[in-house]
């Protein structure tokens, strides 16, 4: 909340932004077709209060071009535009059910981005993984989820739950307490006041105990509960506070063998 | 019952009295019995042994089959035996020569010689509607013209345990030339109300690959990979079109109980037999009329180089997609100088196939298990890889239900012969299609009840493709030609008549 509410005073004021400054906005997303390889496409929007047009194509989650997207993050560091917009990073894209007239520019010169994989990505089964040394420590995991929905964001929230999940077998027997958060104080991003719905908080733990109960990890060790509206620093969020007030956390705390 | 099995089973009394005959169509039989090979059609409860390595020529080359630790005796074994009164087995439908499919030429072939008493024919699926007159062959247009089956789900859906779903869709049926759709018996306003729909057999081979889980999770559901109910362990997610069942032994069931129209139960050990074949069981093109020896001069195409290979491998980080090839467009100048050019032309196409199915990108729109639900974006730039990325097969290392087109309208081709469905989301629109879809098959909504998923199909293994035309699952491409057009229409690619060359090269080389 408070994060929205300073990053629409900067743009109310047009005060020059740093790199650091958060941006927020709602807008219909422009997709440019550059090619330099698969996904290399861009992802553009104009920020409504501004006029600026922001490549948000570091977004876990990319726009769909028949759908408005919640736009939440920084500025690049990076001086580099090779997409024809200044380029946020880290940024959180989210769509919304409001619908958009679809818009494609061509490539116009611009080379788009070579895709890289995410350093965040769950590595596949046939690779050894490291198992965490003893003595087992308590730990936090966060799974950041999208505004208004509770599907588990490929290459950043599957990072982080595959990571939870082979804590909690690793470290097993464990008492595991899984918290789900929704957003659900209003903030107003362009002219919009967006929330989530309070019963978001329970659904997205749902999801995420159903997750662990699929991969072995025993029923009667998780304890399911919705927390207070709030922010989190967790680095899955890079910082973002928008973003971090959507999540589920996953507290693992090793037991005693009996 | 073939002349074989009719002979093997005479008395002696009787052969000795075709020979005091001297008739001459008996010394044709015997001579078919002793001398002659097998036919390339196996009917159910021959007795044939399935030796470790077994070839059948198809329309571009020949197919090569390999059995791990064989040859095995096919006596009595329930693959290959009528299990119940219909005479099928499952050998019917997952032919050998047809790569374990089911290629059109051959029940146009079985068609001809037998006409209805096959038991490919069978009326419960192998006619368009059980209600129409058997002995027509219009009756059995569907598995004569286009190689397909009819399969009859529930509707509504039921899940693995057999508790009704309720679906966030109603379906209608719009068109209904089998009739069955609209039949007092066999349709959706029955007493047993069934959607029938009408799908290719998928090959029963290579499932080393399809079983194989590469991932932990399935990213197009954003969740674990589902769990057999039987055995609480995950499964691939990549068996039957809709995915309607979790593992081969419950496929096995399924197919026994509705295909063979077998009213017990499988026994267990009946189980671990098919299973155990199955799972032996690798298939590949081997050679090729103009290419040659697809395993030649550097060459990995055929069966031997999946039985080696680990399954269940992403191409973008191990052995690139297709990469078998690879050799051929590295040959030395003076090694190429020594063969035919029409072999080095068809080679060195190959190759390029090989290469543009990996790196030539377009755009992917509103294709449902790609655009959406996961956030790869709408549209997104990629290649044929993006999903076809498993090493050595082509599957989707992820589960991969996905709606290309093939059976939801606008997108799907002109099939005036199929039913055609209107599907209206009750609650949130289809994230691509609106609140109505029209469809020839719900494909995995009929599985989910979900409308989202309405046209999703599991991706297939691409091995064999050219023993088993038609393709897609609901045989919309009748050849590989076609299968490049569609794509080229659908995502607008492209393609040059070159580039559609290559590519039917390389499908008919896998």
């Amino acid at each position: 909340m408070k994060a929205a509410t300073l990053a629409l005073a900067a743009l109310a004021t047009g005060s020059a932004q740093t790199p650091r400054d958060p941006i927020a906005f709602v807008a219909c997303p422009i997709y440019r077709d550059t090619d330099a390889g698969a996904k290399s496409g861009c992802w553009l929007a104009d920020d409504p209060a501004t006029g600026i047009r922001y490549d948000v194509s570091a977004s876990p989650t990319k726009p769909d071009w028949n759908h408005a997207i919640l736009v939440e993050g920084q500025r690049g560091e990076s001086n580099a535009n090779p997409c024809g917009g200044v380029a946020m990073a880290p940024v959180r894209v989210a769509v919304l059910k409001a619908p958009c007239t679809r818009f494609m520019l061509e490539a116009e010169g611009y080379p788009g981005r070579r895709f890289g994989l995410p350093p965040r990505n769950v590595r596949p089964l046939y690779e050894e993984r490291a198992r965490p040394d003893r003595p087992f420590q308590p730990k936090t995991f966060a799974i950041p989820f999208d505004f208004d929905r509770h599907f588990v964001i490929y290459q950043l929230s599957d990072y982080y739950l595959d990571a939870t999940i082979n804590y909690a077998l690793d470290v097993a027997p464990a008492r595991i307490t899984v918290t789900g958060y929704a957003q659900t104080d209003p903030i107003e991003v362009s002219g919009q006041a967006l929330a989530e719905p309070a019963s978001l908080a329970r659904a997205r733990a749902e999801l995420v105990v159903k997750a662990l109960e699929m991969r072995g990890v025993p029923s009667d060790a998780i304890t399911l509960a919705t927390g207070a509206p709030g922010e989190s620093a967790d680095p899955a969020f890079d910082g973002l506070h928008g973003p971090s007030m959507r999540r589920v956390e996953i507290r693992i705390a090793p037991q005693p063998a009996r | 019952m073939t002349v074989r099995a009719k002979l093997s089973r005479a008395p002696v009394l009787a052969w000795a009295a075709l020979a005091l005959a001297g008739a001459m169509l008996a010394s044709a039989a015997v001579s078919s019995v002793s001398k002659t090979k097998p036919d390339r059609w196996w009917q159910p409860d021959e007795g044939r042994v399935f030796p470790a390595q077994l070839e059948y020529s198809d329309p571009t080359g020949t197919l090569r089959l390999l059995l791990d630790h064989g040859p095995m005796s096919t006596k009595g074994h329930p693959f290959f035996s009528a299990l119940g009164p219909n005479g099928r087995a499952c050998v019917t439908c997952h032919q050998p020569a047809d790569a374990m499919s089911l290629a059109v030429a051959d029940v146009q072939r079985e068609w001809a010689r037998k006409g209805a008493a096959d038991p490919l024919f069978a009326a419960l699926d192998g006619s368009n509607c059980p209600s129409l007159p058997q002995q027509a062959r219009a009756s059995h247009s569907l598995l004569i013209d286009h190689g397909l089956i009819r399969i009859a789900r529930a509707w509504p859906p039921r899940d693995l345990a057999g508790k009704v779903i309720k679906p966030d869709f109603s379906i209608a049926v719009v068109r209904d030339p089998t009739g069955c759709n609209t039949n007092a018996k066999w349709g959706l306003t029955s007493a047993d109300p069934q959607i029938s729909v009408y799908r290719r057999p998928r090959p029963v081979a290579n499932f080393k690959f399809i079983e194989a889980m590469g991932f932990a999770y399935d990213p197009k559901a954003g969740m674990p990979l589902g769990l057999d109910p039987e055995t609480g362990k995950p499964v691939s997610g990549n068996l039957m079109a809709d995915a309607r069942v979790p593992s081969l032994s419950a496929q096995m069931r399924d197919a026994a109980a509705t295909h063979l129209a077998f009213l017990k139960q499988l026994s267990k050990d009946d189980i671990a037999r098919v299973l155990d074949f199955e799972r032996r069981l690798y298939v590949a093109q081997q050679s090729d009329a103009t290419g040659g020896a697809l395993d030649a001069d550097g060459a990995k195409g055929g069966p031997r180089n999946l039985q080696i290979s680990p399954p269940g491998r992403l191409g973008s980080e191990g052995t690139p997609v297709w990469s078998e090839f690879e050799a051929w467009a590295k040959m030395p100048a003076a090694a190429r100088a020594k063969l035919p050019p029409a072999l080095v032309a068809f080679r060195d196409s190959v190759a390029r196939g090989a290469r543009l199915f990996r790196t030539k990108t377009f755009l992917i729109s509103d294709a449902a298990g790609i655009n959406s639900p996961i956030g790869f974006g709408n549209p997104v730039r990629n290649s044929c890889v993006f999903c076809h990325n498993m090493s050595f097969m082509g599957m989707d290392v992820a589960p991969g239900q996905v709606d290309l087109g093939t059976t939801n309208r606008p997108f799907a081709d002109p099939m005036p012969w199929l039913p055609l469905f209107r599907v209206t989301c009750l609650g949130a629109p289809h994230p691509h299609y609106g609140k109505v879809i029209l469809t020839h098959d719900p494909g995995y909504a009929l599985t989910t009840g979900r409308c989202a998923d309405v046209g999703r199909i599991t991706l297939q293994t691409m091995r064999g493709l050219a023993a088993r035309a038609p393709y897609f699952s609901n045989g919309s491409a009748k050849d590989l030609r076609g299968v490049v057009d569609f794509y080229d229409r659908r995502f607008h690619i492209g393609y040059s008549e070159q580039e559609k060359s290559d590519l039917v090269n390389l499908m008919r080389a896998l």
